[in-house]
């Protein structure tokens, strides 16, 4: 399952970067597209704005199958104070150039990609492709929530994979 | 509980480009800088039933201020956001919030509250 929430990751994020390259954010002095897994990094109180802050939520594993296929729920949070020159004002501009660049970046065709094994990767090492595909459904936006002059949504998407032999 | 030295748990910097850093395989080395004076401002930490213990804990700006020149961070609130916590007698406690104190547009004083690890919650 570690195998299928990593390669979900980085094919967003690589798909995210090509659709808006400006949208990058500094975690621990170095600029990086926009996203994150809250599990993978420092606990903070920070909440990273104009990101996509990516939290793995449910889990369903069937294994009727010969092969167990497991449904990962990923939670992708995401928000914006607008921008202070503006007084704020173009929050609701923001948050609605995030939600078509996540639409857009998980609604593009193909839905699935070769699962990845990022385990032996370091600096300048490959991932190994498995035998196996991950899959996912279209995003269900939730309703948008003010806090303060912060606004903010939650998507969740569907993410399937078989669990292969020996895999984490 | 005044005067005392405390240390800044600070991640070292990402490697650019590392995906396994992003995918929690690898971690960041940390590096502890000296906090020193700093004074809490209750002897004892505020307790509320089911929450950790907080601390409130008031540091130098000149502290912070030769922190910042040292490690080229451009702002205090840079710093204590990308800070792990205060590690106070082999206690890592982690940072709440940071507000600073001014007198003529300059900070004398930054306002930390500190938050006890959950796993010591009664």
């Amino acid at each position: 399952m570690q195998n299928a929430k990593d390669t979900f990751y980085t094919t967003l994020q690589s798909r995210l970067a090509v659709l808006n390259p400006a949208r990058t954010i500094v975690v621990r002095g170095v600029t990086r597209t926009a996203t994150l897994v809250e599990e993978n990094e420092l606990p903070s109180a920070v909440v990273p704005l104009n990101a996509f802050c990516l939290q793995w939520t449910g889990l369903r594993v069937n294994r009727e199958e010969p092969m167990p296929m497991a449904t990962l729920e990923c939670s992708i949070q995401y928000a914006t104070d607008g921008t202070t020159g503006n007084g704020g004002m173009d929050r609701g501009r923001l948050l609605a150039g995030m939600d078509a660049e996540l639409a857009s970046a998980l609604g593009a065709e193909p839905q699935t990609v070769e699962k990845m094994n990022y385990s032996p990767a370091g600096t300048g090492v490959a991932a190994t492709a498995m035998g196996t595909n991950i899959f996912w459904a279209d995003p269900v936006f939730n309703a948008a929530t003010t806090v303060g002059e912060r606004l903010q949504r939650t998507a969740t998407v569907q993410v399937l994979a078989y669990q292969e032999a020996g895999e984490l | 509980m005044g005067g005392r030295s405390v240390k800044l748990r600070t991640p070292a910097p990402a490697v650019a480009a590392d995906v396994s850093e992003q995918l929690g395989i690898a971690t960041p080395k940390f590096q502890d800088l000296p906090l020193q004076p700093v004074v809490f401002r209750k002897a004892r930490a505020t307790v509320a039933i089911g929450k950790a213990a907080k601390w409130e804990m008031l540091v130098s700006a000149s502290v912070v201020q030769s922190l910042l020149g040292s490690l080229a961070y451009n702002s205090a609130s840079v710093l204590f956001a990308q800070a792990f916590g205060v590690l106070c007698d082999d206690e890592l406690l982690e940072i709440e919030s940071a507000t600073q104190e001014q007198v003529f547009g300059q900070p004398y004083v930054y306002r930390l509250v500190l938050r006890a690890p959950l796993a010591q919650m009664v």
